[in-house]
């Protein structure tokens, strides 16, 4: 087996959170926020870099907007403080705050231009009015929309709206800036564009992005590193790709991504190597060990796209049968769902290389899974 | 679907407009009549306004009654809108429920007792009954009415545009005459317009709560009926009427206009 390359950010070059010296930018110590019995941020501890963009991603009601919306000012934690920059924020109104928010809702002011709305944040800092224009022009060119200054929100695109947001919350240079939903509003085909100019944005600009998002797709695309939340608590911290090649649970791997998560036993664990006894009836043989004693109940998380199906029997290791029981074609993968003989569905995604696929199955046609014995990883929760 | 009137949507319209307007019309005409006889038509003349401009009396009152109006109204709008806002804005307090039902409660309360617990007050605190006490009065009985109007817009008000300029540094002060003011000036104008119609035309509350050298034209009106119907007070009347329905026809135009542009917006923003 080829060593596994390294799991780490695409940046290859920035990765302050396995820096010892690194000085943590922001940080969030013990904070909790409680609304009446409800907790929406329970006892969380984070760290975010000068310069990182940071994805918080959850279902709705995780706390992950409460999160932002602390940092912003808008809610004061019932516990714990949070810290810029050295400078504790407690008590600190809104508009004293150095950071600024980008709203889901964009929440421009809909009786003011676009350039006024762009330029109230500056006037709020009593900027002499030469360099007030200087900057509005300047962050309009940024998001291409110098030649809408004068147009009033109403008479703009769902796109260029989120751009002029964009541009306001820009506009003071904030030390870190805040999105919430940023891409949320826009249809496909725009936020598969618009996520690859937030992120070029972000590195041109060097400032600090913290976003909050329910989709995994946006958080994957553009953070260096995402928290995965659930309850009000951080399930996981970690580079996109750890997040999605080494989940450290069932939420984290389920959360993100599509996955097979077979229940097994442990049978031997030697040298790194581990061979579990699947629920479903077969032998699973690993390289991903875990501290695990023999006996003891695990999970194998398997990725769809990790598996290979065939409609002739596979002999080796890590060989399961079963009937095709659904078939969707995506155009690009083709994603089946085999019932294997225990009764299990397992999820196969085998990409579509070629223009006419050799494998040709159909409902109900025996199928036979293998895969590598690296391919999964073995969970304990 | 046939949008020609049947006959007996005719009839229903003409019949339920005459039942509401006739004696409105009535008095318009009778106020353009050249005979003193008040129910016989003597031909079209305007003998009547030219009389009033010379009625001393009824002109001091109709001064009392537009004083009264523009100062309440403007007190009123004041403290009505902050009424709404304290009562949009912060959530969930002890009592809230409470404070809503205290705040709505003068709009069904018989104005018989409104006006009489206001002369009981102005009595035990000794505050000469006039101009002063009039206005007071009219403050504390339209600013409800206020409240609802610029409550209910602020119902549809988008809470994070006000988060959104405290975030660009604006003190909640200047988020509100910048942002939240320009927003809902339209419920505060047509709050304010409603504020001094209903102060143009009470009667009851102002005859309880009047002193010596202020009668409000509703009571001036009201003491000369007694003393049978001139021509004179239909004239002053289709005065009153044409200010009042000028003042209900421009809230209604301006709440119009931004019900307008706002569904203007939202076409615009689903067909981007």
């Amino acid at each position: 087996m080829a060593p596994m390359k390294s799991l780490g950010s695409i940046r290859r070059d920035f990765a302050p959170w396995s820096d010892r010296d690194a000085k943590p930018y922001i940080l969030f110590d013990g904070v909790t926020k409680q609304f009446g019995e409800f907790k929406a941020v329970d006892d969380l501890t984070l760290t975010i870099y000068e310069g990182e963009f940071f994805a918080l991603l959850g279902a709705s009601g995780c706390g992950k907007s409460t999160l932002l919306r602390m940092l912003a000012g808008f809610e004061a934690p019932s516990r714990g403080n949070i810290v810029i920059d050295g400078e504790d924020l407690a008590g600190t109104p809104p508009y004293r705050r150095p950071v600024n928010m980008m709203f889901q809702s964009y929440a421009l002011f809909p009786h003011m231009s676009v350039e006024k709305n762009v330029a109230f944040g500056l006037r709020q800092e009593r900027m002499p009015r030469d360099q007030i224009a200087e900057r509005v022009d300047q962050v309009l060119r940024l998001v291409k929309l110098e030649n809408y200054a004068s147009r009033r929100p109403d008479q703009l695109s769902g796109g260029q709206r989120q751009r002029v947001a964009l541009a306001r919350s820009l506009a003071k240079r904030p030390k870190v800036l805040l999105l919430d939903e940023p891409l949320g509003a826009l249809d496909k085909k725009l936020r598969e564009e618009t996520q690859f100019e937030l992120a070029d944005l972000q590195h041109q600009l060097g400032t600090t992005f913290i976003m909050v998002t329910h989709d995994q797709e946006e958080a994957m695309t553009m953070a260096d590193r995402i928290a995965v939340m659930d309850q009000g608590k951080i399930v996981q911290v970690a580079t996109p790709e750890e997040i999605y090649e080494a989940p450290n649970s069932r939420f984290v791997a389920d959360f993100v991504g599509n996955v097979n998560v077979l229940e097994a036993k442990v049978l031997r664990a030697e040298g790194g190597r581990m061979s579990l006894e699947a629920a479903a009836g077969f032998t699973i043989e690993t390289v991903n060990a875990v501290d695990a004693s023999p006996g003891q109940t695990v999970f194998y998380a398997l990725r769809p796209e990790k598996l290979r199906i065939s409609g002739e029997p596979l002999t080796g290791s890590n060989v399961v049968a079963g009937e095709v029981w659904d078939i969707a074609y995506f155009g690009h993968v083709t994603s089946f769902r085999i019932k294997l003989d225990s009764g299990e569905i397992m999820k196969v995604a085998m990409i579509n290389a070629t223009r006419v696929s050799p494998l040709q199955l159909t409902w109900h046609d025996r199928a036979w899974l293998q895969f590598d014995d690296d391919a999964g990883l073995v969970l304990t929760r | 679907m046939n949008w020609r009137l049947s006959r007996f949507n005719v009839v229903a319209l003409v019949f339920g407009f005459s039942f509401l307007y006739l004696p409105i019309l009535l008095l318009v005409i009778y106020s353009f009549n050249a005979s003193r006889l008040v129910t016989v038509w003597a031909g079209f003349s305007t003998v009547w306004y030219r009389e009033l401009w010379n009625n001393a009396g009824l002109l001091d009152a109709a001064w009392v009654t537009l004083r009264v109006g523009v100062i309440s109204a403007a007190v009123a709008t004041i403290l009505g809108t902050m009424a709404a806002l304290a009562l949009s804005r912060y959530g969930r307090f002890r009592g809230r429920t409470l404070m809503t039902g205290m705040v709505f409660a003068p709009l069904v309360m018989p104005e018989v007792i409104t006006g009489l617990s206001l002369l009981l007050l102005f009595v035990a605190i000794d505050l000469d009954r006039g101009f002063l006490t009039i206005t007071l009065a009219h403050i504390t009985f339209t600013m409800c009415f206020v409240t609802v109007v610029v409550q209910s817009r602020l119902l549809s008000f988008d809470r994070s545009l006000e988060e959104a300029a405290m975030d660009l540094g604006a003190t909640p002060f200047v988020t509100f005459f910048r942002v939240t003011l320009p927003l809902i000036w339209p419920a505060v104008a047509a709050g304010w317009m409603l504020a001094f119609t209903l102060s143009l035309d009470d009667l009851v509350i102002a005859s309880f709560t009047t002193g010596p050298g202020a009668t409000t034209l509703p009571m001036k009106i009201y003491s000369q009926v007694r003393l049978g119907v001139t021509p004179e007070i239909n004239a002053v009347c289709t005065i009153l009427i044409a200010i009042v329905a000028t003042g209900v026809i421009v809230a209604t135009l301006i709440n119009k206009r931004r019900d307008v542009r706002r569904i203007r917006d939202e076409q615009m923003a689903a067909g981007r």
